[in-house]
Order: structure tokens, then sequence, then C-alpha cells
């Protein structure tokens, strides 16, 4: 069950990583692999059990799979130190006013659409 | 018979002992997250900088500890195609708030990530740096993937999207509290679409519909970005 889940999604990765070399090289392979897989889930009109045994196990162990890439920040120590500042701020900044932002945004459509459907 | 010295740079020469070192680092993270349950102690963020310790100890460069753990690291792509199930659950919740959760999405997306370059870019960052920041507010296996094809760092951008997770887990709900956000769905969007996984955690234990469209918008927004932000960046080149 889980090998045939994780052969699907092995599939769907090594499509997109041909569709992104043959005619979409700005969009990365593994993206293009899951367009693909919601399409393919959209045409079924469910999820397999086998699917989602693998890529729950996947997606549980995401963060630990995360960790040797971030690592790699020990490369860029230089052009960290040149910008920190510019880093923290920029990270801080925008945070603090898209977050809030966007729930008043949603807030707003969501009461626009309710006092729509009362009238 | 070998001298001690023998045996301990077999043990460092071992194919498994930078994937050991590194379960085991993030094994630490994670017990110390589980602990104190503070988002600062988000398992990558903990066992990052130890691994990072442990390789400059061990008198190694990143080259060679990336060969050594190829085996986790292959997995990375399978896993972003398994981010498609999710996202696939997710969208059938999104019918009863259809438009404003797309109006939400894609004003509100475009405003955070302009925003990050346009903060990045009047900071005086480098044109790197400037890339890199861009995707921040998406999970990072989508972030890494859309920096570098913009011209980012992967390795970068997994830790400002780690980074910015966690200080939307902190501050965001008392900024939402403030701006008079009260409604769930709009409380969980904000979290979701900012703070990805880890504003997706903290939105679920403020309640069931909080983290419904939390991780709706997570979704979306990864997607969102992972379509539109390359799109955008080589069209704005091509001008």
């Amino acid at each position: 069950m889980l090998l045939r889940g994780m052969t699907w999604l092995i599939f769907f990765q090594l499509l997109g990583t041909g569709l992104n070399v043959l005619l979409l090289p700005i969009l990365p392979g593994p993206i293009i692999g899951m367009v693909l897989m919601v399409a393919y889930l959209c045409l079924r009109g469910e999820v397999s059990e086998s699917i989602s045994l693998a890529a729950g196990g996947l997606l549980k162990y995401l963060p630990l799979i995360l960790v040797p890439p971030a690592v790699g920040i020990m490369a860029y120590g230089a052009e960290i130190a040149a910008d920190a500042t510019a880093i923290l701020l920029t990270l801080a900044i925008s945070l603090a006013i898209s977050l809030p932002f966007c729930g008043w945004l949603m807030q707003r459509m969501i009461l626009r659409q309710q006092g729509r459907d009362d009238s | 018979m070998g001298s001690l010295q023998e045996a301990w740079a077999a043990i460092l020469s071992h194919p498994l002992f930078w994937v050991g070192m590194t379960l085991a680092a993030y094994q630490f993270g994670l017990a110390l997250y589980e602990r104190t349950k503070l988002a600062v102690f988000h398992p990558v963020l903990v066992s990052t900088p130890v691994l990072v310790l442990l390789i400059w100890l061990a008198g190694e460069d990143y080259a060679h500890y990336r060969d050594a753990v190829s085996p986790l690291l292959v997995l990375l792509g399978p896993a972003t195609v398994a981010l498609a199930i999710p996202l696939y659950l997710n969208l059938r919740r999104i019918r009863s708030f259809f438009w404003p959760v797309v109006v939400c999405l894609l004003v509100g997306g475009a405003f955070a990530t302009l925003m990050a370059i346009l903060l990045a870019w009047l900071l005086g960052a480098e044109p790197m740096i400037m890339m890199t920041l861009a995707p921040k507010s998406v999970t990072s296996p989508i972030a890494m993937l859309v920096a570098e094809q913009i011209g980012g760092v992967a390795a970068l951008a997994a830790v400002f999207v780690m980074f910015t997770g966690v200080l939307g887990a902190i501050f965001g709900p008392w900024l939402l509290r403030i701006c008079g956000v009260d409604h769930p769905a709009a409380w969980g969007m904000a979290m979701g679409m900012t703070a990805h996984a880890v504003g997706t955690s903290r939105a679920l234990e403020e309640g069931e519909e909080a983290g419904a469209f939390a991780a709706l918008s997570m979704s979306l927004m990864g997607m969102a970005t992972a379509l539109l932000l390359p799109l955008a960046v080589s069209l704005w080149t091509m001008l």
C-alpha cells in the first residue's frame, strides 16, 4: 500500500521534471508534479488510501527533510552578515503589516458577503 | 588491532554518520519543542545551528554534508508533490467563502510578496537576498524551489520561512486582536497565508474553523506563489 502510494508520488515528480525541461522552464519540476497531482485527484474525486498513506508519512517527516537544506545556510555566512539588518527588518515589518492586513481584508469580504446574503 | 584514532576516523567517514547526526539533532529539537511548546524552539530552527556547529567541529564543509545526507534530500521532491493531498482536501471546504478566499488570496498574497521585495530593496539588500525574501510566507519546500527559480538561494529561503512562521505564531494573535479581526475564518486565513505551517498549527489551537482556513490558505498561498511569482519575475526581467 505504502509502496504503491510512494510510486504515484515519484511518478508525478518525474512527470513534473520531464515537463519542466520540455515545456515549462519557469516552474520547478516538483511544483508541476504537485499541480498535476491536484488535477488528478480532482478528476478522481477522492484520495486513494495508498496515496494518502504515503503522503501522510512523508508530510509527517517534512520538517526533518527540511533540515539538510536549511543547514546550507552555513555556506552563506558572509551574505547574511552583509545584509543582516535588512533581512531582519524586512521579515519583521512585512509580517507585522501583511498578517493583520490579510485578516482584515478577509473579515471585510466575509461581512460583505453575509450582508448581501441577508438583504 | 587499530588504534582508537583509527576507529574514530572510521566512524566519522561512515556513509551513515551525518544521516545519524541529522536524525539525532532533529529529535533533540523535537523533544525541546514538545517539552516547551514554544514556537521559537521549532525543530528546524533548533537542529540547524546544532548541525552547523557539528559540521564545523568535524572540520567538514556543507558540500560534504549535503552529499552525505542525499538519502534525506532526495525525499524533498515527492514530499512537495504530497502537498497536493492536503490542498485537494482543503479545496472542498472553500465553497462557503469562495470569493472572500479568492480575493484575499490574490490581493493579500500579492501585497505581502511585493512588500517584502520593496522593503528589502529600500533597506539596500542584494538582489539575491531580495529574491530569497520574496517567497518567505509560503511553506518551505515551495519557497525553496521558487527562491532558486527566481535567483535566490534555497537554503536561506528555508531559514527565512521558518523565521517568518515563528514570528507569525508569536505575534500574529496579538496583531489580529489589536486590528479587530475576530472572525475565525479571517483569523485562520491570515495565519495560514503569512505564517504557513507554523501559523496553521497555532490557528488549530484557536479552534477548528480557524485551523481549517489556515490549512486552506497555506496550501493556496503556496500554490499561487509557486505559479505566479516565477511568472511575474520573468515578465519583470523581460521588460
